[in-house]
């Protein structure tokens, strides 16, 4: 037991939280976009997916950020796609978005063989490149907790940084623009906002391609930081968790990112656990995330219940 | 020719792609700075008109002018920017968001990039009081009463500058004390020189409100009269095309043995907070008791009580002799309990099975609809066809689905099955809601035959005067309590009855207790 408390509140284990969170919470962020625009985005998994193909096969021949931008473009892609099949030709979202992860799932594998030259597995034969880290040994310098804090905070990927701003970005462009008033406004009343003459379509399409771009964001981190490379099937489920992350989040930037935090800290603690406890097997840790994951939608979903019930009494109690 | 009309709409055709033709040579002339009243039944034509208007459909001919300019309206956005404004019977507005985020969304005060919030609550707080229309700006709408949201889809209209105001049946979901509300803000609009358009079919209200009056029938205006001229009687003659008589007379009719005894019932909602707060009366074979609440008090649950759709949390039910209390649907329909249900299309019928099946829908489980645990379809069809010439349901075909009708048709296969059964008890909420006057006066008719016959009958209407010309007693309902009783309705008024709907008077216990 002291052993699991050495390990977890070390700045060490820090670094792993926040390494796993990132592409949770950049996926998670697609996710809140486009469910308050209205459309449920289930393919977060399959954008990640696809993305992470994308930048692994492009960084390869071009600089690191080139990756990125190309990662980004193939989960802005699926968006519109999505957007397409759903508000043009008038398809379930829910169908549409599984479409598209079953698509990834194949079509990632199919690419990777054609890229590589054969193998189906990783890109291995690939020389794929790595979003920069962020030094901060300047941090070591600080007395005290300076060693403690450099070990956390230092040699994050750029796109680690990047992410705390769009946080608080989504959150601005949701609160305090009115393109963030218009989509959360289509999101909840269509009919309000078509009535006021704002097109739903055009901002559940803006919803979702955002919605690619940043889950696309989540699947280059994993595949350009976390790991370099790509492997088949690399998301194992982030995409899903991420989802649950925006219910969990009570569909705001900041919920979200705890939840997302929450999680993360879970996946790094099933990455640790298996050294610590060898007589567990190893697959029923790795599930930790997951039944975390479940578990906290439970609770999410009676917390709801309960909301409502004091609101609706909060209301018969005013007239 | 002087001064021009603020509106006028010159032989407006429009047929729908199915063949309907809503509106047929249709020319309107509206005054600036009044209330022009369109009356009409369901299916005149009036809404396609009030579309075509807003600019959601286009006419297939015909011209629309603003002050004697010819005028294309190509879409909603165009007519905003005309200066037209809608207010739908269905509120659009985002229950999360507050006031001033739902008026101002679409045309957002701005500071370089950021919406700003301040400025919006500024500006509609000084529209709500320049134009009488007191709200909160900052109250998130989902929170506030009806009446007020609709103040909110005025002042929609207002902030975008609107000039001609459509108000499509604004008085369908308010209290009275709410529409005198209404009408004094609609008459500080006409003062403050706006004009507007009153879509309705409550006489009453038209009569008082408006200054002109057009009548539409099947599509066509039938009638432009000045309200000063108008009488009610005139303007139901003009709608229905035929004398109707929304009279009921009040025969001297014997009044029987307690059918109902409801003692102490208390029940939740589907919240499973309390809604029905121990309530007691009892309802006596031949006679209408009519229960008057504000949508959201406790009627409905508790006729779902009564009808077995939900089950109290205290108290007793007794039907003749025998202690009914918490019996399945089933179980008090064999025990003549029969119920026309308010929303017809969720559980009066099954929209998309044929009339027949929506008939003998009750009765299916026993001869001689059934013969050995097989349908006799051609029993099933006879009675339904029976049932449809009785009750003169406008169809081709028994074998048609039931969604293809009017409202008020089928409304007409939910009380032909309703009262085939003859009933002992008949339970009735907002039985005329959505239907048109012809097919009310035929549902009123029905329900004094049954009373008639000797059924005891429960009937809850939004619509206090139904309740006032059907019911033999009333009782009020607020918050789930019955807070006022009245043996003999001949003399009240709807404002008696609004006072304690609203909660603000309460009768005595004992006086409550005597009529009820």
């Amino acid at each position: 037991m002291t052993e699991l408390l050495t390990t977890i509140i070390s700045a060490t284990f820090f670094f792993a939280v926040i390494r796993t969170t990132v592409p949770l919470l950049l996926a998670a962020l697609g996710g809140l976009l486009a469910e308050l625009s209205g459309a449920l985005n289930v393919a977060l998994e399959g954008m990640m997916l696809s993305a992470a193909l994308t930048a692994v096969i492009v960084s390869a021949s071009y600089p690191w950020w080139i990756g990125l931008l190309a990662g980004v473009l193939a989960g802005m892609a699926l968006g519109a796609v999505m957007a397409l099949f759903h508000l043009r030709f008038g398809a379930d979202v829910v169908l549409v978005g599984f479409a598209i992860n079953l698509m990834a799932a194949g079509g990632t594998v199919f690419i990777l063989a054609q890229a590589t030259g054969g193998d189906r597995g990783t890109s291995l034969a690939l020389p794929s490149k790595s979003i920069p880290r962020l030094s901060l040994s300047w941090l070591g310098a600080i007395p005290g907790v300076g060693g403690t804090l450099e070990a956390a905070l230092s040699g994050h990927s750029y796109l680690t940084w990047a992410t705390v701003i769009l946080v608080a970005g989504i959150w601005f462009m949701l609160y305090q623009t009115a393109t963030g008033l218009r989509l959360r406004a289509v999101g909840e009343y269509a009919p309000a906002a078509a009535a006021a003459g704002i097109s739903p379509d055009q901002m559940r399409a803006l919803g979702l391609i955002l919605s690619g771009a940043l889950a696309a964001l989540g699947g280059v981190q994993l595949a350009m930081f976390n790991y370099i490379g790509f492997t088949r099937d690399m998301t194992a489920g982030r995409g899903f968790i991420a989802l649950g992350a925006v219910l969990l989040g009570a569909r705001r930037p900041g919920g979200v990112a705890i939840a997302a935090l929450l999680f993360g800290a879970f996946e790094a603690l099933a990455i640790v656990l298996p050294a610590l406890y060898t007589s567990i097997p190893g697959e029923l840790i790795h599930s930790i995330p997951f039944v975390v994951t479940l578990v906290a939608l439970v609770i999410y979903a009676r917390r709801a219940q309960l909301l409502t019930r004091r609101r609706v009494a909060g209301v018969e109690g005013a007239t | 020719m002087d001064a021009p009309f603020a509106l006028e709409m010159r032989d407006i055709s429009k047929r729908y792609p199915g063949g309907t033709l809503a509106n047929a040579d249709v020319s309107l002339d509206v005054a600036a700075a009044g209330v022009h009243a369109i009356v009409g039944e369901n299916g005149a034509g009036k809404s396609t008109l009030m579309k075509i208007l807003y600019g959601i459909e286009q006419p297939d001919s015909g011209a629309i002018l603003l002050d004697g300019t010819p005028v294309q309206i190509s879409s909603p956005a165009r007519a905003i920017a005309l200066g037209i404004g809608m207010v739908f019977q269905h509120f659009s507005l985002v229950p999360s968001l507050s006031v001033a985020e739902n008026v101002v969304l679409g045309a957002e005060p701005r500071r370089g990039l950021v919406l700003d919030l301040p400025a919006a609550l500024r500006s509609v707080g000084e529209l709500a009081e320049r134009f009488g229309l007191p709200v909160d700006p900052a109250a998130t709408v989902g929170t506030i009463p009806v009446g007020q949201q609709q103040r909110v889809e005025i002042l929609k209209a207002l902030y975008r500058n609107a000039q001609i105001l459509i108000l499509d049946e604004p008085t369908a979901v308010l209290t009275p004390q709410e529409v005198a509300e209404l009408f004094t803000a609609i008459r500080g609009l006409v003062a403050r020189g706006r004009t507007v358009l009153f879509i309705a079919h409550k006489l009453p209200e038209v009569l008082a409100i408006s200054d002109a009056i057009t009548v539409m029938r099947g599509g066509r205006v039938v009638g432009n009269l000045r309200t000063a001229d108008a009488t009610a009687e005139e303007l139901t003659r003009l709608m229905v095309g035929r004398d109707v008589s929304l009279q009921v007379a009040r025969t001297s009719h014997a009044v029987g043995p307690v059918v109902c005894a409801i003692e102490g019932v208390s029940a939740n909602n589907s919240a499973q907070l309390p809604a029905v707060n121990d309530v007691s009366f009892v309802v006596r074979s031949g006679e209408i008791l009519g229960i008057a609440a504000v949508e959201g008090n406790g009627q409905s649950e508790l006729l779902e009580v009564l009808s077995g759709l939900r089950q109290p949390t205290a108290g007793r039910i007794t039907l003749g002799a025998e202690d009914v209390t918490g019996w399945s649907v089933r179980h008090l329909r064999q025990a003549g309990v029969a119920s026309i249900p308010e929303d017809r299309l969720a559980r009066g019928l099954a929209a998309e099975a044929t009339i027949a099946e929506n008939m003998v829908a009750e009765r299916i489980d026993r001869p001689p609809l059934v013969n050995r645990g097989i349908l006799d379809w051609s029993a099933i069809r006879r009675a339904a066809t029976e049932l449809v010439n009785a009750y003169g349901v406008r169809t081709s075909s028994v074998q048609v689905p039931v969604d293809t009708l009017s409202g008020g048709n089928m409304q007409k296969v939910v009380i032909a099955r309703e009262l085939s059964s003859q009933p002992k008890l008949l339970l009735a909420a907002q039985p005329t809601r959505g239907i048109d006057i012809g097919a009310t006066e035929f549902v009123w008719q029905s329900l004094i035959q049954a009373r008639n016959r000797g059924a005891a009958i429960i009937l809850t209407s939004a619509d206090l005067t139904e309740l006032l010309a059907l019911a033999d007693r009333i009782i009020v309902l607020s918050k789930g309590r019955l807070v006022a009783a009245f043996p003999d309705p001949a003399n009240l008024t709807p404002e008696d009855l609004g006072t304690y709907m609203l909660g603000a008077r309460e009768q005595p216990a004992a006086e409550r207790a005597m009529a009820s």
